[in-house]
């Protein structure tokens, strides 16, 4: 176990030093002198631009450069954005559960109604819900979210009234600390009245749009696994041993059938972070996708290229702990090669 | 017994005769399923709409009738001269949406095909030239998905400019991992077969051993892998579009024709509502296509 761990924990060292290295050339293929998009247009003498060159150390060799920039992400160091003055990294964090917090949400919605709809389509394999489902799902994963977004806020929203159009809170009545970042937790403990239940009206449309291709994906991964499940022996042995159907399927089938589905959930993460950038866009949650897309209209290319390299880095993390959690609980993979 | 082969034999060749062809049995797969047929229905409609955006559109895209400002669809009582009304330019939504079959099936099948073509050659290069090619390739495709695909396609175009061609280059790089991860695992997988070794031997050189005899025998996922990758490549290309970052106005592109709608979210939905539709209606048909082709060309999937 221990070595499967470690193996896996090595695997993703060299994808990490690709990674930096593509982030490090990728700001130098940037249109436009750092230096001088840093001094703006006036006229700087040449003596000053070659101090702030050496200050920025750009007037090393370029390997000289990727080795500093190393040493700089390994010491927290992503950089200062031009736009704020500040610390990338202190804007991504304090962006970042806001991202979170949607995505859980998001996933929670995939999870909770696309595990339990899988299963009951695959029990009632070519029934009128089993068909039904699968229609729906090939909607949600070929779904244009941007476009979905501005449907259901049209619908709930507009025609509706029940949900606010934009934002986390509705930033007129409440105001308090943010002590956690997450909206939610943040309203529970202002103590003030109604701040969860508003945070909540402003979460659940932005989490449906997030989570529609999630939950189309699982809710087909669940069925095609459970399908194959059901037909094994096991299964047979326990629907003989005259348990009830309920215990066959939700427990000893479901557990196996979860197997994919936890890996298929990992993956999603990088797709969630793509679909974060435009649920976040419709509707102005101001989160680290926003952010992402504000940095590029401003060209603030060294927020870009921290926070580029921070969401690569979660989505790594994310993953490689999905592959942990599923060798713990698939003994085949752990003792494979 | 001799007289027992000889009476076997013309059974046997009888019987082998009378199985179809892998290209007869797909396609009576694909025909059977209904789904596929659907979509690849509609999928052709789309395409025939496209190639011929310009006899079927009632107007130019972008003719601008500055009379006729956001003019109603035909069933909430607009004009047919305008059947799915017009948008906050005066322009005809139905044509816009026309044209715009063209630019997104241009950019999935242009994706698809570039993207195809690096990744597969990729793919076969990292399985057949092993060692330090391959874990360059592999780190390289790792970090690719590492990255969410609309964050890296926003960042390439940031690098390049918006504009029609980078979306295409974008989207092409983001799509590149599945073909070269298709191609390497079914490249090693053919590898050590003794037919492979036999061609070797045989002094065939690892190009025309690439074209010849792994390539073929990875074909049907890489086609499988191709069709999604269409509605991916569109759905993003899409999605940048509606950021600025793709097509520029007034180029009619789906997500290009969203984002200037967004402002009339509260009076006019329809124009909002049919562009997405027009999205919504080609993915899911490339899609049901897909899957189609997966569940026809994979024999395991097959049901008597």
């Amino acid at each position: 176990m221990l070595i499967y761990f470690l193996r896996r924990v090595a695997l993703t060292i060299p994808t990490f030093l690709a990674l930096m290295f593509l982030t490090f050339v990728a700001i130098r293929l940037v249109p436009g002198d750092p230096v001088e998009v840093r001094m703006g247009e006036r006229g700087v003498s040449p003596e000053r631009l070659a101090m702030l060159r050496h200050q920025l150390g750009l007037d090393q060799p370029v390997w000289k450069q990727f080795l500093d920039y190393l040493g700089q992400v390994a010491h927290g160091d992503f950089g200062v954005s031009l736009a704020t003055q500040q610390k990338v990294l202190t804007e991504f964090f304090t962006l970042f559960p806001a991202t979170l917090e949607l995505s859980f949400f998001a996933m929670m919605f995939a999870v909770l109604i696309g595990v339990p709809a899988g299963t009951i389509a695959a029990v009632r394999r070519g029934g009128v819900f089993d068909q039904a489902l699968m229609t729906i799902s090939l909607f949600g994963y070929s779904m244009p979210i941007f476009w979905w977004g501005l449907v259901l806020i049209m619908f709930f929203s507009v025609s509706l009234g029940w949900t606010p159009v934009s934002g986390r809170i509705d930033l007129i009545t409440y105001s308090f600390d943010a002590p956690t970042g997450f909206m939610l937790i943040d309203a529970a403990l202002s103590d003030q009245e109604g701040a969860v239940w508003d945070a909540l009206r402003h979460l659940i449309l932005p989490a449906i749009v997030l989570g529609t291709v999630p939950l189309g994906v699982i809710a087909r991964m669940t069925r095609s696994s459970m399908l194959e499940v059901l037909s094994e022996d096991y299964v047979r042995t326990a629907r003989a041993k005259g348990l009830s159907p309920f215990r066959v399927v939700g427990v000893h089938a479901l557990r196996n059938a979860l197997l994919p589905v936890v890996t298929v959930i990992g993956l999603s993460v990088s797709g969630l972070m793509a679909g974060a950038v435009l649920t976040e866009n419709i509707f102005s949650w101001p989160g680290v996708g926003s952010w992402l897309i504000q940095s590029i209209f401003r060209r603030d290319y060294p927020a870009l290229q921290g926070g580029v390299l921070l969401v690569s880095m979660v989505v790594i993390l994310v993953n490689l702990i999905v592959d942990l959690f599923y060798g713990l609980i698939n003994p085949r993979i752990r003792h494979a090669r | 017994m001799p007289a027992d082969v000889a009476l076997a034999a013309p059974e046997e060749a009888a019987q082998i005769l009378a199985q179809p062809s892998p290209l007869v049995a797909f396609a009576v797969a694909f025909r059977e399923n209904r789904g596929a047929m659907i979509g690849l229905s509609v999928l052709a409609v789309v395409v025939l709409a496209a190639i011929f955006a310009d006899v079927l559109a009632p107007h130019a895209p972008g003719e601008q009738f500055r009379e006729f400002v956001r003019v109603k669809p035909i069933w909430a009582g607009g004009t047919w001269a305008f059947p799915l009304g017009t948008d906050g330019d005066g322009r005809d939504l139905l044509s816009r949406i026309i044209f715009g079959a063209r630019i997104s099936l241009f950019i999935g099948v242009s994706v698809m095909a570039f993207a195809f073509l690096i990744g597969v050659a990729l793919g076969l290069l990292a399985a057949m030239a092993g060692s330090v090619v391959d874990v360059v390739v592999t780190r390289l495709m790792d970090v690719i998905m590492a990255t969410p695909s609309l964050v890296l396609a926003v960042v390439i175009v940031a690098i390049l400019g918006p504009s029609l061609t980078n979306t295409i280059v974008a989207v092409t790089i983001v799509g590149l991992p599945r073909y070269v991860r298709v191609a390497r695992a079914s490249a090693l997988g053919e590898l050590p077969k003794d037919y492979v070794t036999a061609a070797r031997v045989a002094g065939v050189g690892p190009l025309r051993l690439a074209l010849t005899c792994v390539l073929p025998n990875c074909l049907a996922p890489l086609i499988v892998q191709a069709a999604l990758g269409v509605s991916d490549a569109i759905l993003e290309a899409a999605g940048l579009g509606f950021l600025g970052l793709g097509a520029q106005p007034p180029t009619p592109e789906w997500g290009v024709m969203l984002a200037d709608a967004r402002e009339f979210i509260r009076s006019d939905p329809w124009i909002i509502t049919l562009p997405g539709l027009a999205i919504l209606i080609t993915v899911v048909a490339i899609n049901l296509t897909g899957d189609g082709l997966r569940d026809a060309l994979d024999p395991k999937m097959r049901r008597g």
